[in-house]
């Protein structure tokens, strides 16, 4: 059954991606070289609705400047979750702005255009939930369906596990909210399956199985598998010049420049003389690549600039960003420090957050993480956690 | 100025129409508004003054009278008259068979009104326009076919306009052009007529721009365009590229907010595929290589301090230039002395400036368009084009327009007098966007704004480039706020109106860098602080005069030429959230228009 009205859950900030999300919220993260929440609004727009409401709350205007009033011609309403409370709160926040039945998506995971479909397929007016098949389901809630109708779904990890994981795309009526009113919240908050339990005990919410990509960012290194997968899927923005090499048109690559597929370069980029980006390596809008400089299996957002001659492997920047010439990461695995906890042997060569700057020859050891507006004088070799704003002298 | 639009073809929804194209276009004036449907009978009018939604209230009730399939709106912004409702158009003859909406200023109605009354037409208005239904159905009691004698009346009238006229019994519309904006859209099965765009752009991209003296028929499936003469021109149908997105606030309370925080995408479309970082080259589309002697720049309001900022830009890589008031350079030109001249005009529309263009052309000069508008009147009447592609802009104070004119004009300028320094100015512009970015993260201003929203007056002062952003920070402040501001060269302040600054008159102050400019700068500070006034110091951070200032609202360090741009982004945000803590009706102002068409 048709539903005209999606609805995005993009107001929180994702603090397991810190320090990237100092300015903006996850939704808004680039996966490849175009922010999650485009994936996710694609998605949407292939499902058929005909108009979008954003649930917006931490750093709002980001959100808003970038999708405007409109996304690919559907009308855009913007709703403000001020406290991050949970799903079901978020939802909520959107009930004076639909009135029909709703599809409704979590902004900061990357799912397929068919998935949203499959759901709407089987949406007949009672509450139907996006299934998806995986054998384990990590952090994800645990589903079990039998005949197309949902029969439990447990978010406690230790319970032994179903067949499926939630998706977190549910077609739902009106007839939600007042669920979600009547449900009391847990630790303050919300989450939208608490609304859902009840339902599946009724036996009236169906299941419907989805497939494809869906992808999702928990922690800074995971932009880089994002970034991956993407240009696998060639869901990257760019005219394909040759198998596997996206280019946008205002960009400039110099002639004796090298782009290893799969890669992608943005609107307004320059590549200079002699320079290698790629494999797997995405540049957000208007990057500056130096001169004989090498990104490799690394992303790098809008506004950056890597100074000539520098080499990053494995590499995440922010916003902003300004490597001065010979930087030096050169890749992982590298254990990394997030929340007084320790990732061992992950695949990441450093995280450079929004508007770092950096003197030359500045070398990051494997996983570290440079807050945003840090300082590293030239030479200095930094490792583990750089907080913001923080100026390395040696 | 006011806004005109006409649509035929709509059916049902023909009033619907009228009045979301209307609200569309409230930013060209809003003092009063009006609609008329014409059906076998008679025009049906309803108009009212005050905004738009006195209009809507007016026509609850009014809906079953107004059923006509063709029909005509306008928002006014009072030129001759009060803005009362007799004053709002459309305006009728007596027995209700013509309404007529225009946009300018007839300047032969005087002696066209007394003609027509003592020939027994009676005026219910003390409008120019009230002339032309009249002049119509004195051609139809002659036994001119409807067609004709509207095209006789406009043959009557001197002066400019955009006119759109119904008559009862016609399933048509009439459009006639002279020196006011007006443009056709061709829908499926309807077709409308307005002053702008975005009037009609959610029903179609197809538009015909009506050249002076041109005359348009409009049914629900054809459309013709003639000369004056009545001979069929051959017009080229344009596709507009923008979206009715641009229409929306986008989750902000107000279109001004919207535009500040669309600068980095505003400026990323002035620049792209203009710059080459890497050569130090600049290529502007389908503009030609130019070394002028001198420059002159001619503008108004927002513009001109763009001009200002223009001309100091060109002086400063060794091009004599000069900024020009637009009204006053039509007035009393200087010798143009084989200067380019170049019009500054967000809409390219604004009447003082196409004048100043006109001046300029008649004595042989060499021109150029600089604004946002494509097929735009000044850009169509100028030998050259440069587009700041800064997307529409719907608040009538202009933000994001300004700061994509001051790129574009430092385009001009390297453009037109390469220099040693252009690619690190090139990367600094590339940097802009970003930076812009930066401060709309963190920008301050908001709390700045609640410290002062009660001061008495306000003082900006800037030296050097920062000078044009000194006066165009009052003028935002002035236009929203209501407050009263003003805009000083920092050294002239000591020569007169340092005796204006007390305890109570906030002083922002532009420094950045910490060359020489930002030292003097700084004792123009301590001169204010001596007086007890409120510092506010806007500044980059590279001097000390964060110590001799009661708030500081920081930017990104950048190079000295895009400085102000950034400096300006603050101040936009001040003058923003002032008129908001002061309740003002922000992307409204009392008495203004966004593009001024009348002299």
């Amino acid at each position: 059954m048709d539903i005209d009205t999606g609805v995005v859950l993009a107001a929180g900030e994702g603090t397991r991606l810190r320090p990237m999300t100092h300015n903006r919220p996850k939704p808004m993260l680039p996966a490849g070289n175009r922010p999650i929440l485009e994936h996710v609004l694609d998605a949407l727009v292939g499902a058929g609705v005909s108009r979008l409401v954003l649930v917006v709350g931490y750093k709002r205007d980001r959100v808003q400047d970038h999708v405007g009033p409109t996304y690919r011609d559907l009308p855009v309403e913007y709703v403000v979750q001020d406290k991050q409370l949970g799903s079901g709160h978020a939802l909520l926040r959107a009930r004076d702005a639909v009135s029909d039945p709703i599809l409704v998506v979590n902004g900061d995971r990357i799912i397929d255009e068919g998935m949203t479909t499959s759901v709407t397929e089987v949406f007949d007016g009672e509450t139907t939930l996006g299934v998806i098949r995986k054998a384990n389901p990590g952090h994800y809630a645990s589903v079990d369906a039998e005949a197309g109708r949902v029969v439990t779904l447990l978010e406690d990890r230790d319970e032994p596990s179903f067949p499926f994981v939630n998706a977190g795309i549910y077609a739902f009526t009106d007839e939600v909210f007042d669920r979600l009113e009547a449900t009391p919240r847990t630790n303050g908050t919300l989450p939208i399956t608490d609304a859902v339990v009840a339902e599946i005990e009724d036996g009236t919410v169906h299941a419907a199985e989805v497939e494809g990509l869906w992808a999702d960012a928990t922690y800074p290194w995971d932009l880089l598998y994002l970034t991956r997968r993407l240009l696998e899927e060639r869901r990257v923005n760019g005219t394909e010049q040759h198998p596997g090499v996206f280019v946008a048109p205002s960009a400039r690559i110099h002639a004796t420049a090298t782009l290893q597929a799969p890669v992608v370069v943005g609107e307004d980029c320059e590549v200079g003389a002699g320079s290698v980006v790629g494999p797997n390596a995405a540049l957000g809008r208007n990057v500056t690549v130096g001169a004989n400089a090498t990104v490799v299996d690394s992303m790098v957002d809008t506004d950056t600039r890597v100074g000539v001659a520098s080499t990053l492997v494995e590499t995440v920047t922010g916003e902003n960003v300004d490597l001065g010439a010979g930087t030096v990461v050169s890749g992982g695995p590298g254990d990394v420090i997030l929340d007084d906890r320790v990732f061992r042997d992950r695949d990441l060569g450093a995280v450079f957050a929004d508007r770092v700057r950096t003197g030359g020859r500045v070398a990051a050891e494997p996983g570290t993480l440079v807050g945003p507006g840090a300082r590293l004088r030239a030479g200095v070799t930094v490792s583990g956690r750089v907080g913001a704003n923080a100026e390395v002298t040696r | 100025m006011c806004g005109i639009i006409g649509c035929a073809g709509r059916g049902d929804a023909t009033l619907e129409t009228l009045v979301d194209g209307l609200r569309k276009l409230e930013y060209r004036g809003y003092d009063s508004a009006g609609v008329a449907l014409a059906d076998r009978a008679g025009v049906d009018v309803v108009k009212k003054s005050g905004k738009l939604d006195a209009l809507v209230d007016a026509l609850e009730g009014e809906r079953d009278r107004l059923d006509g399939t063709v029909g005509i709106g306008h928002t006014r912004w009072s030129t001759h008259g009060a803005p009362t409702d007799a004053n709002a158009h459309p305006h009728t003859d007596a027995a209700g068979r013509v309404a007529v909406v225009h946009n300018g200023i007839i300047e032969n109605y005087q002696a066209l009104r007394d003609e027509l009354t003592e020939a027994g037409y009676r005026f219910r208005s003390e409008t120019d326009t009230e002339v032309v239904p009249h002049l119509v159905a004195r051609a139809l009691d002659d036994g001119l076919a409807p067609e004709d004698a509207v095209r006789r009346a406009v043959s009557r009238l001197e002066g400019s306009y955009a006119l759109g006229v119904v008559v009862a019994g016609v399933d048509a519309l009439f459009a006639a052009r002279r020196d006011s904006p007006l443009v056709l859209g061709l829908g499926d099965g309807a077709n409308y007529v307005a002053s702008d765009v975005p009037a009609f752009r959610e029903h179609t991209d197809r538009v015909v721009y009506l050249e002076d003296g041109e005359f348009a028929r409009i049914e629900a499936d054809s459309w013709v365009v003639t000369d004056a003469d009545g001979d069929p021109v051959d017009r080229a149908v344009n596709t507009v590229d923008w979206d009715p997105e641009d229409t929306g606030k986008s989750g902000y309370d107000h279109f001004m907010l919207k535009e500040i925080h669309e600068q980095p995408r505003a400026l990323r479309q002035g620049l792209q595929g203009r710059v080459d970082e890497m050569r130090g080259t600049v290529t502007l589309e389908e503009f030609p290589s130019l070394s002028p002697t001198r420059v002159h720049l001619v503008a108004c309001g927002t513009s001109y301090h763009a001009a200002v900022y223009g001309a100091r830009l060109l002086q400063s890589r060794g091009v004599p230039a000069q900024p020009f008031y637009a009204h006053e350079y039509a007035s009393a030109a200087p010798p143009t002395d084989g200067a380019l001249v170049v019009g500054v005009s967000q809409s390219g529309e604004t009447a003082d400036t196409l004048s100043a263009i006109r001046t300029a052309m008649r004595r042989g000069a060499e021109t150029v368009a600089l604004t946002n508008t494509v097929e735009s009147t000044m850009a169509r009447e100028c030998d050259h084009r440069l587009y700041i592609r800064s997307g529409p802009e719907i608040g009538v104070a202009a933000t994001k327009t300004f700061a994509s004119q001051l790129v574009a004009l430092n385009l001009f300028a390297l453009d037109v007098a390469p220099g040693g320094d252009d690619r690190e100015a090139i990367a600094a512009l590339r940097d802009l966007p970003g930076n812009v970015q930066e401060l709309l993260d963190d920008s301050g201003a908001a709390e700045v704004a609640e410290a002062y929203a009660d001061a008495g007056s306000y003082f900006f002062i800037g030296r050097g480039l920062h000078f044009p952003v000194a006066l165009e920070g009052a003028l935002k402040l002035k236009e929203i706020s209501y407050e009263h501001a003003e805009g000083f060269a920092a050294g002239e302040l000591k020569h007169g109106p340092l005796a204006l600054v007390t305890e109570n008159t906030p002083v922002f102050a532009m420094v950045t860098g910490e060359g020489e400019g930002a030292r003097k700068t700084i004792g123009n500070v301590k001169e204010v602080e001596a007086r007890d006034a409120p510092v506010v110091a806007v500044t980059d951070g590279r001097t000390e005069v964060d110590r001799y200032a009661d708030h500081v609202l920081r930017v990104p360090e950048t190079h000295p030429r895009v400085a102000p741009l950034l400096a300006n982004v603050q101040l936009q945000l001040v003058a923003y959230h002032v008129a908001n803590d002061l309740g003002r009706p922000i992307d409204k102002p009392r008495h203004l228009a966004k593009s001024v068409t009348v002299e």
